[in-house]
């Protein structure tokens, strides 16, 4: 009588085994995070947009270094009247009027005299410093609801969906429209304040209106991962559900979750932007869509006033997009070469 | 008088804060707006004016007028359109009153002349009864004959305030009994037996001296309406009886208006209006930035184009540039003032500070306006051209109404012994410019050595807020335009207890009382004392400081003629313009 093979002989045999393929191709597991990345690195989109990324990134970082570094500082730092021609209200200096020069080499405001430059670099450490928090605020919110949804069964389920498909159906603009005047009447008395209740608020309406579109595909992956062998053994063994939920299922999702993170990045920017031209943004720091909105009645004049922002914009955008389609393409198993 | 429309009117003002005025360095600037000192803010008087008017010289018929602007028409029914653009059409082209402004090109600026009155009224010693005749052979559009006993229905309905609580309030201010009667409305049964009907003739009591009844006189709310075909006022509002020489056609409210010939309007009874223009096409709530685009490319239609809202800054430049010869630009009704809470600042000094301290003309570029144009310096408070201003000019705080000095102001919080004192005002933060105008302030503020407390609020709640006398601020901003060209219009509003737009709380008995005694006094002899009277009230108290005065720069298109400033409501001489066939 033998005895069944042990898990050690077993283990004994697989070595066997593979010493005796004599010099075999050397084998490596490459994670799908290596795989992704290998990916990207010949894939010339995302190169060239994850450079323009990471500039906007350094200028966002170090506004205040470059601002000082042309010499031009941010908000009104001098008496309007001694930087603007009393009759047109436009820049004793640079354009529209006048030539370029190094003091403000976008020119300056017309009304408030504020330099451009400076007014543009602080607008981009604001989209950026808006678009990351909400984004990172959203992906969690959305992971955390979407595993629980996903992996309880019954009434936690319901309750999630329910507020899923609540929030989703909630017009977006209509909420922040009206926040935005119960903010200024609670916080108004205090310009210091009113800027960071703005700022959080702002934030948070973003993150409240975009955690659901993870939380579903979260919820989706979990329905049918949650089924598989080796969550069944899991939980078979004992695991704890905390940790069949963090390190089972989650490692599992990470590419829908960058994807989202990559994609959503943009849309922020756009929507801060977008709420900033519509009055409801941010109004005590420089934000571009206030700028385009200042801009708009001096285009004809004035274009250089209102490409500098909207510019910023589009390229912003447009490489946040392009990187996370790369992204996602890197990430998607089907697309294996 | 009110502005064109509630939301412009609340942006506007937000801005004043800062945009006082400032002074344009360039003197021709202001000079331009001196040329027409005499009639500016329609000074002169003339009774003796007979139907018809005088035909203009060169003018043609026909065509279609074009009109577009960005503020609302807010409402047109008589006895409640208070606001400039809405009082100005109406009375200009559609009802007629008592009285009238006509352009009178030999003094450069409006006269009062009769209208359905034969005259300007008779009064008698006191002021507190006035006789108009009204002419006969006037009709409604739809035939009837206008009588005196219409004027009585209008009367009683500029009395009800509430079911028009945005009229203008003088009747129940100065008629017999305005204070208790409810008005034609509210109270159906009652009756003010503030008039007395004879014939033709209508006969208007007062609780208290009214010198200028001739004056309310040509406002909307004095205009004749048939009792019988006004009982719904809601109906009624939506297409007025003209009596004029155009009639309701297409009406929707604030947004549209369509104007064409009254075939009852018979230019042998009217002294002052004309006709030359088929229909009127007013097209409302558009956007500012496109319409002056329209009206400067000057192609089409846009050449029988006009706008009665002032050229944005850029379109400004842009305008002189290509056609100066189509911008009509002079000065309207509006002065601009900084009111310190004068519970919270008690100190006259302090004022005197913030006079100093005050950003003229930066707040005044970051509000938008066109320095020397649509905002330029001013020191008193009844401003030119209207009866009762001050002569020589006086300047109480010494700086031109312009000038900026922020140690001057350092040194006289000094003396007070304030330095540092909190200066709280109101700002719209979703209003652009108002958010532009607050930076400002509050640099200057700082500089001036005061700690500035800007209060965030919404265009929405603006007016509001500032309207509330215990709003955690303690300076407002605002403007007063006037609603006739005699000091009464002004001083006794701006400092008298409790009266409409005194901003700066400020309440003297003396000085109520000095007021009181002015208004029954014989109007020369008041026009001279009120002098006295405003010297006074600013070199003792400083209760406000002046911060500019407003300006129109309107547009019109190539094919337009007779498009004045009607320095009055700040628009345009409706009355005289026609279209080049």
């Amino acid at each position: 009588m033998t005895l069944p093979p042990t898990a050690a002989d077993e283990a004994l045999r697989h070595a066997d085994e593979v010493s005796a393929a004599p010099e075999a191709v050397k084998i490596h597991g490459r994670s799908p995070m290596q795989i992704a990345f290998e990916r990207l690195r010949h894939d010339w989109v995302a190169v060239i947009s994850s450079v323009i990324v990471l500039f906007f990134i350094v200028i966002a970082l170090f506004a205040p270094l470059i601002a000082n570094a042309f010499g031009v500082e941010e908000g009104i730092v001098e008496n309007p009247s001694d930087v603007l021609e009393l009759d047109t209200g436009y820049g004793l200096e640079g354009p529209p009027n006048h030539g370029f020069t190094w003091d403000h080499p976008l020119g300056v405001a017309p009304s408030t005299g504020k330099d451009n430059l400076a007014e543009w670099l602080f607008g981009a450490r604001t989209s950026l410093e808006v678009a990351f928090v909400s984004a990172i605020g959203a992906t969690s919110l959305g992971i955390v609801f979407g595993l629980l949804a996903g992996f309880s069964r019954g009434w936690l389920d319901r309750i999630i969906s329910f507020f899923l498909d609540l929030f989703l159906s909630f017009p977006f603009i209509l909420g922040a429209l009206s926040l935005a005047p119960i903010l200024i009447n609670r916080f108004g008395s205090d310009a210091a304040k009113l800027d960071q209740a703005q700022f959080y608020s702002l934030i948070l309406i973003l993150v409240f209106f975009s955690w659901m579109y993870l939380a579903r595909l979260i919820r989706g992956e979990v329905l049918s991962l949650r089924e598989r062998e080796f969550i069944q053994a899991a939980r078979v063994i004992g695991v704890p559900t905390r940790r069949i939920l963090f390190k089972e299922l989650l490692p599992n999702m990470i590419a829908p979750i960058v994807v989202s993170f990559s994609l959503g990045l943009p849309a922020f920017v756009a929507a801060e932007a977008g709420l900033a031209f519509l009055g409801i943004g941010l109004t005590e720091r420089p934000s571009w869509g206030q700028t385009i909105l200042d801009a708009i009645p001096h285009f004809e004049v004035y274009p250089l006033f209102l490409w500098a922002p909207v510019i910023g914009i589009m390229v912003l955008v447009v490489a946040l997009n392009l990187l996370g389609d790369s992204l996602r393409d890197a990430f998607d198993p089907k697309t294996r070469r | 008088m009110k502005w064109k429309k509630p939301m412009a009117a609340v942006g506007t003002l937000a801005l004043l804060s800062a945009a006082a005025c400032g002074g344009s360095d360039s003197s021709s600037d202001t000079d331009e707006g001196d040329q027409t000192t005499v009639g500016e803010a329609g000074l002169a008087q003339d009774p003796n004016v007979e139907p018809p008017a005088a035909p203009i010289e060169g003018a043609q018929s026909g065509g279609t007028v074009t009109v577009l602007s960005a503020a609302g028409l807010n409402t047109m029914m008589p006895p409640e359109a208070y606001y400039t653009n809405t009082g100005s059409i109406l009375t200009s082209l559609v009802t007629r009153e008592l009285t009238q402004y006509r352009y009178n090109a030999d003094i450069g600026g409006m006269e009062l002349v009769p209208d359905l009155a034969t005259d300007l009224g008779q009064h008698n010693e006191d002021f507190t009864e006035w006789t108009f005749t009204i002419r006969d052979g006037v009709r409604y559009e739809d035939g009837t004959e206008v009588t005196a006993e219409d004027f009585g229905t209008a009367i009683d309905m500029s009395m009800d305030r509430k079911q028009f609580p945005d009229g203008a309030e003088y009747s129940n201010e100065y008629f017999l009994n305005g204070q208790t009667y409810k008005g034609r409305y509210t109270d159906p049964q009652g009756s003010c037996d503030c008039y007395e009907i004879d014939g033709n003739t209508i006969t208007i009591k007062m609780e208290r001296p009214f010198p200028s009844m001739n004056y309310w006189g040509s406002f909307p709310a004095m205009s004749p309406i048939p009792a019988d075909k006004s009982e719904d006022p809601d109906e009624y509002a939506l297409h007025p009886l003209s009596t004029g020489p155009y009639m309701f056609d297409q009406y929707e409210p604030e947004t549209s208006l369509t104007l064409v010939k009254n075939p009852e309007w018979d230019p042998n009874t009217d002294p002052a209006r004309h006709q030359y223009v088929d229909q009127w096409d007013m097209k409302l709530l558009e956007d500012s930035s496109a319409l002056d685009q329209v009206i400067i490319e000057d192609q089409g239609d846009a050449q029988t184009t006009l706008t009665y809202d002032n050229l944005l800054l850029p379109d400004y430049q842009k305008a002189q540039a290509q056609a100066p010869e189509r911008v009509v630009a002079g000065p309207d009704p509006c002065q601009f003032y900084v009111f310190p809470d004068v519970r919270k600042i008690t100190d006259p000094k302090v004022r005197e500070a913030m006079a100093w301290g005050y950003p003229y003309k930066d707040a005044w570029l970051a509000g938008g306006e066109i320095v020397g144009v649509t905002r330029s310096p001013e020191t008193q408070i009844v401003p030119k051209g209207v009866t009762g201003r001050v002569t020589p000019p006086y300047d109480v705080y010494g700086n031109g109404g312009q000038e900026t000095d922020p140690d001057k102001a350092q040194e006289l919080l000094k003396e007070a012994g304030k330095l540092g004192m909190e200066l709280k005002f109101l700002y719209a933060s979703d209003d652009p410019p108002s958010v532009d105008v607050k930076d400002v302030l509050v640099r200057a503020w700082k500089e001036a050595g005061f700690t500035p407390k800007p209060v965030a609020t919404t265009v929405a709640e603006f007016s509001t807020l500032r309207a509330d006398p215990n709003t955690d601020i303690n300076y407002r901003t605002g403007g007063w335009c006037l609603d006739w060209p005699v000091w009464d219009s002004w001083l006794p509003p701006l400092f008298q207890t409790d009266q409409y737009a005194n901003y700066s709380y400020f309440s003297n008995k003396q000085v109520d009382q000095q007021l009181r005694q002015l208004q029954s006094e014989p109007p020369a002899q008041a026009a001279e004392d009120a002098q006295d009277v405003e010297k006074e009230i600013m070199e003792k108290y400083k209760p406000v400081i002046p911060v500019g005065k407003g300006g129109v720069a309107m547009m019109h298109g190539s094919r337009i003629n007779g498009m004045e400033v009607d320095s009055v409501y700040g628009l345009l001489t409706w009355k005289d313009v026609w279209i080049s066939q």
